[in-house]
């Protein structure tokens, strides 16, 4: 079996030979390059726009603006188009960076140079900076584009429960706008050929993204292709089609060739989207037992005066513990600043925190081991629903984390526990999220020389599908995985769910074993109908794939090998479909995953910088296809919120709203020299229940509860409880 | 302006590069290798370093006419023909490759730091690749890979 086993990734290779071709390393003849120009301010109109020394500079092909921008067809829909207003369509600003030129040219140089010339003029109107400005102005969306998330949840009377409760906790929580900071910017490039146009695209799905597109130019989506095979990291950032890759086909139509757009690092900050910041209430009310009576759960986050989009922070909460009575509510609130994205783990990394850390807080007030209250409030089934769990292993990887940190250590007195002048911290949190699938399309042709190649348009991000998928096929053919390969990252291939949202190993790692199973078992029907088979006549179910061919699973010297059946009856391919269909909302089990994970801390006392020393993380995801990436990717989910909890903060200046540190020299993302030990656990159950391979999804599990635990750990470390993120020295001073 | 530089091993000279450009921009745009990566192009995340006489530098913050007459290493000079480099080996075999982006220009950086310090101590490694940002964050991994390939270098020697 390959499934499971720690191989390396199959593109390895590649990548640490520069040999792996991104998005902006594919080249094409004539390809001239756009810079984009962002706008100066932050609320306001173009009240003019001088292009004319631009046009004049050299190597210059065009200078697009508002005023003689080619039409869009059509806006297509959100939120998969991240903002609801086409770029360029008219004068207004709504946030700094807002796109307000396309400046196209021989070489990127010169088209940096020319967007220097353009002179602005600026009506400038007044901004509202910051959420705190817009906080009372709160609202919920009439839409929210996302259908499986409601705005507002209710069960039971949960005000009334909280008033009646004899423990309760009503805290405030803030989380601050992060970036997703992938390390590739955003590039597309696009060529037309008479109303056929070619488009790569650093996106986390040629499917998803194709049909926006071709709805923006008003083609049809068959004359559309869309190539993305390797992505530098997104996180979120490319899962939505932002301004730039609607810019790039029209400057190519303008100037009649290929266009490359490359956006800048300062624009990945501002034009990709970010987390949005929240601002939540969480109330709690408790027995004295610590068995949860009443949880009001609140959240707002600021949007902009496009689009509305919920950073969905509360939208967990009415799954994860057993509560009789529940409010949940998301609100928006609108600031000059740009559309959020959707950035790992949407709504649930920013709700984890405000919820866990509230847990955290009444296991304090109770004087109870903050594990134990999760214990004794332990959905054994979907709250919501009332459906059975298709697989939970949470209160084993409960036991399994805390047994591996040594939790039972904790002298529960905050600040009990020194080395010197280190104050040393203990915390743990919860993490869930909702198991989402999509229809997901593979064939697996077999072919005459004994190999399989995967067809399916998967994008590899860098969380291993090339690799784990290849497993799946080579144990469905019983093949080596070496005779695999995969042919991905192309809208001209069967369409694979996209690469975001959890959704790779589960559906599209699904259609890739049901299109195995399909040519296995059109090789078997092959094989028994041949004369000059030795299977020849033998009942298909008898006969099973074994190193590279068939055999009959009682006498495994009968059989022949795929090559030798395939090649005796002149066939090149034998083709395999697998098309995976979720059972959607009449599915019998309620999906999710789960984690927990345990943090130590210490702080100096003098210099109270927080570092995590250690962590250890379990969780509940169904089977594990590749033991090797699928610990590098949730080590790294964990790093990346570790950033959220100790430095990452995309701050608004106060004033205009503009984000004031669009540079990574400014926004602080963790480095190889912040991180202590990290650790984790995988408490395995093949969860067929959820789908045919029984693997649920790992890449944004991994990301949910980390800053709580921080929070926790710092209040025992200190004494200090700190209800916002970052967790900076200020904060504890 | 007209550049002789060698790159890999290779001489070079490449015609009509504007004073304003980078290295890396001749490497990527003009000499054909790629695989330097251009992501933050203000010297902040270290995917671009490459070795300029010996010396790790982020090429986007080399002008170009500063490699007049010197010698370029890049992430395809790694590997002898066919056989990887220690380093590369490494790390396949630790799983310290994600996305890859970061991959060329934190390999560059660790391949230099075995060769100064043969067996570096895990806070010389860490301090030693703090400057190459890996957002899929492997930085676990890729410590594993810095030891994996400094024990098998020493072995061999």
């Amino acid at each position: 079996m390959a499934i499971g086993k720690a191989i390396s990734r199959v593109e390895a290779g590649d990548k640490v030979t520069g040999a792996a071709r991104y998005t902006e390393d594919v080249r094409v003849a004539e390809t001239a390059h756009a810079v984009l120009l962002g706008s100066a301010i932050s609320a306001g109109r173009v009240r003019g726009i001088d292009t004319r020394r631009a046009e004049r500079a050299p190597g210059v092909l065009a200078v697009i603006t508002h005023l003689n921008r080619p039409d869009f067809a059509a806006v297509p829909p959100t939120p998969y188009t991240a903002e609801g207003r086409m770029p360029l369509v008219d004068d207004r600003i709504h946030y700094a960076g807002q796109y307000i030129a396309v400046v196209v040219a021989e070489t990127r140089e010169q088209a940096e140079h020319a967007a220097t010339l353009v002179v602005v003029d600026y009506h400038r109107t007044s901004p509202v900076p910051t959420l705190d400005a817009a906080l009372s102005q709160a609202y919920i969306p009439r839409e929210n584009g996302l259908a499986r998330v409601p705005s507002e949840y209710r069960r039971g009377n949960a005000e009334a429960a909280l008033a009646a409760a004899p423990v309760r906790v009503e805290e405030e929580y803030r989380t601050a706008a992060l970036s997703h900071a992938p390390i590739e910017p955003s590039s597309t490039l696009a060529y037309w050929e008479g109303d056929r146009l070619t488009i790569y695209d650093s996106t986390q799905s040629v499917h998803m993204h194709r049909p926006l597109v071709a709805i923006a130019f008003g083609v049809p989506e068959d004359r559309v292709r869309m190539y993305c095979s390797l992505v530098g990291g997104g996180f979120g950032n490319k899962s939505y089609s932002w301004p730039h890759v609607f810019l790039a086909p029209m400057a190519a139509r303008v100037v009649r060739r290929p266009v490359r757009v490359t956006i800048s690092r300062k624009q990945v900050f501002t034009g990709t989207g970010h987390m949005a910041a929240t601002v939540q209430t969480v109330r709690l009310g408790a027995d004295q037992d610590g068995r949860l009576r009443a949880l009001i759960h609140d959240s707002v986050n600021q949007t902009s005066f496009i689009d509305d989009r919920q950073e969905t922070a509360s939208a967990i909460t009415p799954y994860v513990y057993a509560v009789p009575d529940l409010y949940a509510r998301i609100r928006v609130t609108k600031v000059n600043t740009g559309t959020g994205g959707a950035m790992r783990t949407p709504g649930d990394s920013a709700g984890a925190f405000a919820l866990e850390s509230a847990l955290d807080e009444l296991a304090h007030r109770l004087g109870m081991d903050p594990l134990e209250l999760r214990r004794r409030n332990h959905a054994d089934v979907d709250p919501v629903s009332g459906r059975p769990w298709s697989g939970k292993q949470l209160l084993a990887c409960y036991d399994q984390a805390a047994e591996r940190f040594g939790w039972d250590r904790r002298n529960p007195e905050p600040g009990s526990a020194r080395d010197g002048d280190d104050l040393i911290g203990y915390g743990m949190a919860g993490g869930q999220r909702t198991e989402h699938q999509r229809p997901a399309q593979a064939t697996v042709d077999l072919t005459d020389d004994g190999t399989a190649v995967i067809r399916s348009s998967m994008v590899e991000i860098g969380g291993g599908g090339l690799t784990t998928l290849s497993q799946i096929a080579a144990d469905g053919l019983g093949l080596p995985t070496a005779a695999v390969t995969f042919q991905h990252g192309d809208s001209a291939l069967p369409a694979a769910a996209p690469t975001f949202g959890s959704m790779t190993s589960g559906s599209t790692g699904s259609a890739v074993k049901l299109a195995a199973a399909d040519a296995l078992r059109a090789a078997i029907d092959l094989a028994v109908g041949d004369r000059r088979s030795p299977l020849h006549g033998a009942d298909p179910d008898d006969v099973v794939a074994h190193e590279g061919g068939l055999r009959l699973r009682d006498r495994p010297g009968d059989g022949e090998s795929y090559r030798a059946l395939l090649r005796r009856n002149r066939i090149n391919t034998l083709r395999g479909d697998g098309d995976f269909q979720p059972e959607g909302e009449d599915a019998e089990h309620a999906m999710a995953t789960f984690g927990v994970h345990f943090t130590e801390v210490r702080i100096n006392r003098y210099l109270p910088r927080v570092r995590v020393v250690r962590h250890v993380a379990a969780f509940s995801i169904g089977r594990v296809l590749n033991a090797k990436t699928a610990r590098n990717q949730a080590q790294g989910g964990i790093i990346m919120r570790l950033g959220a909890a100790l430095m990452e903060n995309q701050r608004p200046d106060p004033v205009s709203g503009r984000f004031i540190s669009p540079a990574l020299t400014d926004y602080h993302v963790p480095v190889n020299a912040d991180i202590g030990e990290i650790d984790v656990i995988f408490v395995e159950e093949p969860d067929t229940n959820a789908n045919p391979l029984g693997a649920r999804g790992l890449g944004e599990i991994c990301a949910v509860g980390i800053c709580a635990s921080v929070a926790n750990a710092v209040h025992h470390a200190t004494g200090k409880r700190v209800r916002s993120l970052p967790i900076t020295p200020d904060k504890l001073l | 302006m007209r550049l002789n530089f060698t790159v890999n091993g290779r001489a070079e000279t490449v015609d009509d590069v504007w004073e304003g450009e980078s290295l890396l921009y001749v490497l990527r745009e003009r000499a054909g290798l790629p695989g330097s990566k251009n992501a933050c192009e203000q010297g902040e995340c270290g995917s671009c370093t490459v070795y300029l006489d010996g010396v790790p530098v982020c090429a986007c913050l080399v002008a170009a006419g500063q490699a007049e007459g010197r010698e370029v290493r890049t992430v395809e000079g790694l590997a002898d023909g066919d056989r990887l480099d220690p380093i590369q080996q490494a790390f396949v075999d630790a799983g310290a490759v994600q996305c890859g982006f970061c991959t060329p220009g934190l390999l560059v950086q660790a391949h230099d730091l075995i060769e100064r310090v043969p067996r570096p101590s895990d806070p010389e490694i860490r301090e030693a690749l703090a400057g190459n940002l890996c957002r899929c964050t492997g930085y676990e991994k890729i410590l594993d890979a810095v030891r994996l390939a400094a024990e098998r270098k020493a072995g061999a020697r």
